[in-house]
């Protein structure tokens, strides 16, 4: 059943100009004779209707006859022509706190507005607690108003508003008013009404509010209905004409459009926009501060058929963004920098590629998984995906019944401090966000004047799920060395060691840690860039954000196993305490073995807080060997290696981890005492050796 | 379910008003239960000042029409000076419940224009709670004519049975002016000014602060003059008043006519003309 009934709805306004003075020349004219109106059209023909339970947006313009619906709606003014039948009690936030009077208490400003509002005093009582919790003016509640700061004074009219239990909602841009957390529990609150089947009629700029509250959105221009449709086909019929008007450039191809406006850009592919409310945008945060690249003044400078370029000037920084975008059929390369006038700080910058709600999945380098679902509850932005350094390529992969297209998003950075981030928005803007930003160190802050790259932006349309999907595992199995069954992989400072597709390493998996001044710095805390493969060798390097030194690996794949050596490149003068190299291996492992000694791991304790020595003689020496019924031997050996000489040789040790890790492992452990390990400046071999994997057979017929 | 409509030439029913006003009453109630608390909110002596304000200005009045300007209360002699107070009292109580609801009444839409602007209500309700607010104080000004009547010797009759009946068409006239010269100040701001000065004219051309006969005897009761005199119904109002609470008389039912017909006219007219203007005055406010 219609609840709303909008019947050809026209309204004129007369502009009168003020009434005649008199006493100015020909005045006592204009007073007698036909006084000329001219009148103003505000609404004409409007027709539609709204079902109970329903949420209706309205967008349009300013000056497009918004307000006057509403009004309309809410009984204030009359409509010229036609009529409106509502069923039921409206309340309009545009009333909030009608006929409050400064100098009555809280309370019976409470009463009196919902009594205003149409609720009897019962009501008000059984709702009055809600009423005064929410709008958390609980210790003033009996002062007089007027000394309430304005913010309290709509926290109470919002509240009684959205306690006043109507079933037709009218809500006129109120997302405006109060701070940060006022609104959020605002939208909260219209998402609780939202769910309770309330009828909701919405008027408001923030496209993205509309779109997630709204069933329905009527597009209004110049006073007629220009469209009703679903959210998305109204919005983006808005964000059409919009761009006739405001956009700075469009561009267009094929299915693609790319719409700057305001400095951020939208996409668009097919007829439905891929970008999010905010759309993608950058921000750059100087002294505390963050600025967004929407807030500053935006002009064309060239402008070509499938390019642009563009200059924004911020506000509040000596610095000017400069933009180029160009599409190339299904890629859009987005280069962003930005020109300095004075000497600036800057501790950070961010581009922001908001995606619509409708994608599901992400992928990140390696990995992939499922966002999670965005409830109405979520009033914060969450961090999906955290930050790792040596990713440069993110994808969105929209559900499978979905018009989006996947999204395959690609990094370009001459800063070493760029990391990738996918985060889920609040409810409210229900979109995906990648952040493709750097946090600078402190030395990296100044930016002398003149021009720098920021980093270059490559957004690819033309992937179909599958080969996203393709280039995630293609990532996963770049740096995984195979022979036979045996197959190692590199990942950020560790080898994963499998077995005919099992997996005998724990998480741990093989990795080399060093001490320093008390601290751990293991392999895989490093930051992994340049990484090569070549055949059946790869080669990394990993720098330390702690201490000035760095790592480089090589591996190479042997006969029966993989040979592995760690260099230290030391930056400074460092001396370290001690240091190892480990394999973890998973808890099936029960048998060691050294070249002394041998003897079965003790099962973990589920309350085992610390890791555990297992052998007894730490005297140094060259293998250590792992073995159990169903997997092949590992064992970790060192090679003689004469560059090391000089420092003390490594103690073969077994251990267990504690409960949380649950694996076993082989250490080589250097240790020779405090001072003793000094490393100058320079390239220095830490170790070389190799981790020796044997079917059980194979192991029996050499022994 | 309750179920509103809105189109113009349906709001703009003239019959409309009764059950509209009627089906607000609670909302009517609380508007004027708000003006009250809100006009003695910060007083020291808060309500105290309903039944004060009378009480002094009767005592300045009777001073000065005693010492300052000894004016005759009657054609027969000066009478009792314990009589002069409630004399006065007869006319000032009923006449300042029109002067000051009048007043009230006409910049009613305006002080209120956030609610205007804002909620849909029955708009007669504004003016119409501005009213009954004045009333207030007038029950209060004429339970304390009553009390200072007795308390000073006088008598009351049987003659005061009148009062309910005199009241009911000065509430009618003034609801009626109060919705026409509130709708007029939306349109023309000039309005309450010229209702101010109007109000100081007909304070004096009406038998206030002496005795409806004083005018009768100069102008001859028969005259043009004493029947533009009377043309004034608040003249022949507060005679009645006079008569019935002081004299302990019918009052005369030709001075009561003109006013009742007046009353009738106006209400119907105002009321005509305020709901013409009622569904669109938030636009001009």
């Amino acid at each position: 059943m219609a609840i709303i009934d909008v019947d050809n709805v026209s309204k004129e306004y007369r502009l009168r100009g003020g009434p005649p003075a008199l006493f100015r020349w020909g005045g006592a004219r204009t007073l007698l004779g036909r006084r000329r109106h001219k009148t103003i059209k505000a609404l004409e023909g409007i027709t539609f209707a709204v079902g109970a339970g329903e949420s209706l947006g309205i967008i349009g313009a300013n000056g497009s006859g918004k307000s006057t619906l509403l009004k309309i709606l809410a009984g204030v003014t009359t409509p010229t022509s036609g009529h409106v039948r509502l069923y039921g009690r409206v309340a309009s936030l545009l009333e909030l706190g009608a006929g409050f009077h400064p100098l009555l208490t809280g309370r019976e400003n409470i009463y009196l507005n919902a009594r205003i509002l149409g609720m009897t005093h019962a009501e008000v009582d059984a709702a009055f607690d809600a009423i005064v919790a929410f709008s958390g003016i609980a210790e003033f509640i009996d002062d007089p108003i007027n000394i309430y700061s304005s913010g309290m004074y709509l926290r109470i009219g919002f509240a009684v508003a959205a306690y006043a239990d109507p079933e037709v909602f009218l809500v006129d841009e109120v997302f405006s008013i109060g701070d940060e957390a006022f609104q959020r529990k605002c939208r909260q609150r219209i998402g609780e009404l939202k769910e309770q089947g309330k009828t909701i009629v919405f008027v408001s700029h923030d496209l993205g509010i509309v779109n997630a509250l709204c069933d329905r959105v009527i597009l209004l221009r110049e006073g007629r209905m220009m469209a009703g449709e679903s959210p998305q086909a109204t919005i983006q019929r808005y964000l059409r004409q919009v761009e006739q008007t405001r956009a700075l450039h469009a561009v267009c191809q094929g299915e693609n459009e790319v719409v700057l406006a305001q400095g951020c850009l939208s996409l668009f592919h097919g007829e439905r926009e891929v970008s999010g409310a905010a759309g993608l945008y950058v921000t750059i945060e100087s002294s505390g501060r963050t600025y967004s690249s929407a807030n500053d003044a935006w002009e064309v400078a060239e402008r070509a058929p499938e390019a642009g370029a563009f200059r924004g000037r911020m506000a509040s920084l000596p610095v000017v963004h400069d933009w180029r975008f160009r599409l190339d059929g299904d890629r859009l390369t987005w280069h962003i920098a930005i020109e300095c006038e004075r000497e600036t700080t800057i501790e950070a910058f961010d581009a922001n590629l908001m995606l619509r709600g409708g994608y599901v999945r992400w992928t990140y380098g390696r990995l992939a998984g499922p966002f999670p679902e965005i409830l109405p509850g979520d009033l914060s932005w969450t961090v999906v995906v955290a930050p790792d350094a040596a990713c440069r390529e993110a994808g969105a992969l929209p559900d499978e019944d979905s018009t989006l297209p996947p999204v395959l998003i690609e990094l370009e950075s001459e800063t070493p401090y760029l990391r990738l981030q996918w985060s889920n928005t609040d409810y409210v803007n229900g979109g995906r966000l990648l952040q493709a930003g750097a946090r600078l160190p402190e030395d990296a802050r100044t930016f002398r004047p003149g021009r720098h790259e920021l980093m270059t932006v490559s957004i690819r349309f033309d992937m179909t799920a599958g080969a996203v999907l393709e280039r995630v595992r293609a990532r996963r199995d770049e740096f995984t060395l195979e022979r036979g069954a045996f197959s190692a992989r590199f990942e950020s400072g560790g080898v994963a060691l499998a077995y005919g597709g099992a997996e005998l390493t724990s998480p741990l998996r093989v990795y080399a840690s060093i001490l320093i001044g008390g601290l751990w710095n293991d392999s895989t805390g490093l930051q992994w860039h340049r990484i090569a493969r070549s055949g059946g060798r790869v080669e990394a390097s990993g720098e330390s954000r702690r201490f000035p030194f760095r790592q480089h690996w090589e591996l190479e794949l042997a006969d029966d196993g993989l040979r592995l050596a760690i260099w230290l490149e030391t930056l400074e003068p460092i001396d370290i305490e001690e240091y190892h190299v480990s394999v973890g291996l998973r808890p099936v492992y029960v048998c060691w073995e050294t070249d002394r000694e041998s003897g079965v791991f003790p099962d973990i304790d589920p309350h085992q807080e610390d890791w555990r020595h297992v052998n007894r003689d730490y005297a140094p020496g060259a293998r250590i060997t792992a073995t159990c019924k169903e997997f092949p031997s590992v064992a970790l050996e060192v090679a003689a290696d004469p560059t090391r000489v000089g420092v003390a040789p490594f103690r073969m040790t077994a251990l267990n981890t504690d409960c949380h890790l649950n694996s076993r492992v082989l250490q080589a452990l250097c240790t020779p005492g405090i001072g003793k390990l000094h490393f100058d400046k320079g390239r220095h071999s830490l170790f070389v050796g190799k981790v020796v994997v044997r079917q059980q057979s194979e192991q029996r017929q050499t022994d | 379910m309750a179920h509103t409509f809105y189109s113009d030439s349906h709001q703009r029913r003239l019959w409309r008003v009764f059950p509209d006003v009627f089906q607000y009453r609670g909302l009517l109630f609380d508007l004027v239960w708000k003006d009250l608390r809100v006009r003695y909110r910060n007083a020291m002596m808060g309500l105290l000042w309903a039944v004060l304000q009378p009480l002094l200005l009767t005592l300045v009045l009777t001073f000065v029409f005693t010492y300052i300007i000894p004016l005759r209360i009657s054609e027969t002699g000066d009478g009792r000076v314990l009589d002069r107070a409630p004399f006065f009292l007869c006319g000032l109580i009923p006449w300042q419940f029109f002067s000051a609801s009048l007043g009230v009444a006409t910049t009613s839409l305006l002080a209120n224009r956030d609610l205007v602007k804002k909620v849909y209500f029955p708009r007669e309700l504004i003016p119409i709670a501005a009213e009954l607010n004045c009333l207030v104080n007038f029950v209060i000004g004429f339970a304390l004519l009553l009390i200072v009547r007795v308390a000073l010797g006088g008598a009351l009759g049987a003659a005061l049975l009148w009062t309910p009946f005199i009241f009911l068409i000065q509430f009618v006239l003034q609801v009626g002016l109060g919705l026409l010269l509130s709708c007029a100040e939306v349109h023309f701001r000039d309005t309450h000014y010229i209702v101010e000065i109007a109000l100081v004219f007909a304070f004096y051309m009406t038998p206030v602060i002496y005795h409806l006969d004083a005018v009768s005897s100069r102008l001859g009761s028969t005259s043009f003059l004493f029947r533009l005199y009377l043309a004034n119904p608040v003249a022949g109002l507060v005679a009645a008043y006079r008569e019935a609470i002081f004299y302990n008389q019918s009052p005369d039912l030709g001075l009561l006519l003109w006013p009742a017909l007046t009353a009738a006219v106006l209400l119907v007219f105002g009321g005509a003309v305020f709901r013409r203007h009622a569904p669109v005055l938030a636009d001009y406010i």
